[in-house]
């Protein structure tokens, strides 16, 4: 029988160890406290070793396991301070992070697109790096680099994966149509892209002269923006307050494109990262990270893929592209800073590795997945000796790339600026109508005041 | 009249009344024991709803009040109706073409999937097999959408099935999901086949419920097969295809994972729709307030289009 029972066949109240009144009131009690209950971050007990939580998207197969070396190399080594991975899909990233930090569960480490900076750092989830790990990183890094994990001059952490942009093109498709390398400016581009572009009888697109790709926001946007900065445009003002697309580089990039898709030399809605690897696409930019997926997919074929500069519009134009990028940062909600950012000095800043062939165990990790870091030094260093040649235009773009901008409403921003790019490409709108409303709303969006 | 116990009956009276007393207690008790009982067997059910219906709908019409952005609970910022002002403000794209959208997609799919299924649920109550039919008609429901939306963007695509048959038919290919035009109908034309089999279900069902000695009375009126559709069937199934009318324009209102599968709102915001918009607003971009504001603009969008549905019925003499 139990003490609640007990008490009622007794008919006066007793007070025992446990009356029905506070088993009722207790039981939805320590249902929620079981429930809520946050895991530890460690146990807490004096002696027993901090556990630091990092959180990125190198959620499966090769990136999972990249970073996963390191850290096991650093948990081997360390007594004191651990660290363990949690990883989501790319596609979860900023909602995982919204999500812990709104519940008090934010990770000690996270690795952000440099393009959620401001959003981040408006939120108030990113500490700013300490004096002397900003100073290390802007010694070591290349200013795009250091640029994107910055939000308004201030550094909030260590660059990682870095992609710059850069015209692949299939050398037998250009070989064909009597061209013996890469374009070099934009009348080159065009006329390429005209001649090597074909259809059939009822329009269906066998070859694209060069692709365009809607697939998402990253590749419409930043195949556009390469271009923009070749040209000499900015997508945002330097003070980050207001669009700077509205301008004679954005008028000619729109143009072209505009161009290139009325004559035919464009067909949006064929899938470039499935088309370009069978061999149905001339030319397109893109990012460095897409080498690795090309070799793998194209086997043997690979060698007949190139990269080259994002053409420029005239000869003497200076090189200029896009670069975009993650970093490691340490969340505001971590009860450990300190130890965080020594862990991050050490995977970032420290290196390993043979004399002569010394780098940092990120720079590894990177380029082991066909990705660069923003340490140039690193990169020659690795990609030096036998690497893909395709890699070098990349790693060249490093030292003028200009980054993704990364102020708060970027994401919006980057929408948008798609939205009205497709405008353009389908003839919804004008040139100069999708330039009006790029300006208007992204403008509208940027200077909001938070 | 006083009733006054004489002083020697109260002691025996006092007896009874106390036994009395003590029944009524025990009822009482009875009752609160069986009251305790029914709200312990309602709890769960309470909770739930209050933890997945009442706490969100109080927190979202916070939030559509608020400023938010996503991360800090202590962070929501009070703004009163800016929020609403902001998406009906001069240059946003939530009223045209977001909302025009949404409402299009919902009106398309409602149109098409009520004619598509009425023939249907028509035709199959005129074979044999008809549990093969119905069953074969539902197929699609029981498939995701996911699979639903890629094996059709598959089959719009230039060099798909859809443009190979134009093309056999000497016709030219026609980019769907890629011409804003044509965008918006294509993704209408796969949400009324993927819905089609559910309504099928329910006006077969309306169509076994319709007396069979109208058909045979109008037979030997000498009415013919169109008088007959118009002048019985579609009356007898008002109801059902109220009920099929509402619960599809729900859907299409709602609409989101089909969008985001074959066009993600595109080309440009061709094909851009509430749920999609609302979705980006908090997730993407961390705005909760515009999301949550939207959010309740749809809403209310919802209520009136079910309410003026409700009540165009009602005034033909059905009810829900």
């Amino acid at each position: 029988m139990t003490p609640a029972r007990r008490t009622v066949r007794d008919g006066h109240r007793h007070e025992g160890p446990l009356s029905r009144r506070r088993f009722t009131l207790a039981l939805p009690s320590a249902l929620l406290a079981s429930g809520c209950a946050a895991p530890h971050q460690g146990t807490g007990r004096p002696g027993d070793p901090i556990v630091l939580t990092l959180l990125s998207h190198y959620a499966s197969g090769e990136l999972k396991a990249a970073l996963q070396g390191p850290v096991d190399e650093w948990n081997a080594a360390h007594d004191r301070v651990k660290v363990r991975t949690k990883a989501v899909e790319f596609s979860d990233l900023l909602t995982t992070f919204m999500v812990r930090q709104a519940a008090g569960l934010g990770a000690d480490i996270i690795h952000p697109y440099c393009l959620w900076n401001g959003q981040l750092v408006r939120a108030g989830v990113l500490r700013p790096a300490p004096p002397e790990h900003a100073e290390e990183i802007r010694r070591g890094y290349s200013e795009a680099a250091v640029r994107a994990a910055s939000v308004g001059g201030t550094v909030y952490g260590y660059p990682t994966e870095v992609q710059t942009y850069a015209l692949y093109y299939n050398k037998r498709l250009l070989r064909e149509t009597g061209f013996p390398g890469p374009p070099r400016t934009w009348r080159e581009l065009e006329e390429a892209a005209y001649r090597t572009s074909k259809r059939d009888r009822y329009g269906n697109t066998l070859v694209q002269g060069f692709g365009l790709s809607t697939y998402d926001d990253s590749t419409t946007v930043g195949q556009t923006l390469a271009l923009l900065n070749a040209a000499g445009g900015r997508f945002v003002s330097a003070d980050g307050r207001s669009t700077a697309i509205d301008s004679p580089a954005g008028r000619a990039v729109f143009d072209l494109e505009r161009r290139l898709v009325t004559a035919g030399a464009s067909a949006p809605g064929v899938n470039v990262y499935r088309a370009f690897p069978s061999g149905q696409v001339a030319m397109v930019v893109s990012a460095g990270w897409w080498t690795g997926s090309l070799k793998s997919l194209m086997g043997g074929d690979y060698r007949e893929v190139g990269v080259a500069p994002v053409p420029v519009p005239e000869t003497d134009d200076e090189p200029a592209t896009l670069s975009t990028g993650f970093m490691l940062g340490v969340g505001t909600a971590s009860r450990h800073p300190r130890e965080a950012w020594e862990f991050l000095r050490w995977l970032n800043t420290e290196k390993t590795g043979a004399r002569g062939a010394k780098a940092t165990r990120m720079s590894r990790l990177q380029v082991s997945v066909g990705t660069l870091t923003g340490r140039a030094d690193d990169m020659r260093t690795l990609l030096g000796r036998g690497g893909d040649p395709n890699l070098r235009p990349f790693l060249e773009a490093l030292a003028y790339a200009v980054p993704e901008p990364n102020v708060p409403g970027a994401q919006q921003a980057k929408s948008l600026l798609r939205k009205n790019i497709e405008a353009v490409w389908t003839g919804q709108r004008s040139v100069e109508e999708a330039l009006r409303t790029t300006r208007r709303q992204v403008d509208q969006e940027v200077s909001r005041s938070w | 009249m006083v009733n006054v116990l004489a002083p020697g009956t109260t002691g025996r009276a006092r007896a009874p009344e106390t036994a009395g007393r003590r029944a009524a207690d025990a009822r009482g008790r009875a009752r609160r024991r069986q009251a305790v009982v029914a709200y312990l067997f309602l709890a769960p059910a309470l909770l739930f709803f209050a933890v997945f219906l009442v706490l969100p709908l109080g927190f979202a019409l916070l939030l559509s009040m608020s400023r938010w952005a996503g991360f800090d609970l202590g962070g929501i910022d009070p703004v009163g109706l800016d929020n609403f002002a902001r998406l009906f403000a001069d240059g946003s794209t939530f009223l045209a073409p977001v909302l025009t959208n949404t409402l299009l997609f919902a009106l398309g799919t409602v149109a098409l999937a009520l004619a598509g299924s009425l023939l249907v649920a028509t035709c199959i109550d005129k074979l044999r097999f008809q549990g093969l039919w119905r069953t074969l008609y539902f197929l699609p429901i029981v498939t995701t959408v996911v699979a639903v939306g890629n094996v059709w963007k598959y089959m719009y695509e230039p060099g798909g099935l859809v443009n190979g048959v134009l093309n056999a038919a000497g016709l030219g290919s026609v980019a769907f999901l890629q011409d804003p035009d044509t965008a918006l109908p294509a993704v209408v034309v796969v949400q009324a086949w993927a819905s089609v089999g559910s309504a099928v279900l329910i006006l077969t069902a309306g169509l076994k419920s319709v007396p069979g000695s109208y058909y045979e009375a109008a037979a030997l009126d000498g009415a013919g097969p169109l008088t007959v559709f118009v002048r019985i069937t579609l009356p007898l199934l008002r109801p059902s295809l109220l009920f099929v009318c509402i619960t599809q324009f729900l859907t299409g209102l709602q609409s989101f994972a089909l969008i985001v599968v074959m066009t993600k709102g595109g080309p440009g915001d061709a094909t851009d729709v509430a749920a999609l918009e609302m979705y980006r607003q908090a997730f993407s971009y961390g705005d909760w307030g515009t999301a949550s504001a939207a959010a309740f603009v749809l809403f209310v969008v919802v209520l009136a289009v079910t309410l003026v549905q409700l009540w165009i019925f009602r005034r033909k003499g059905e009810d829900a």
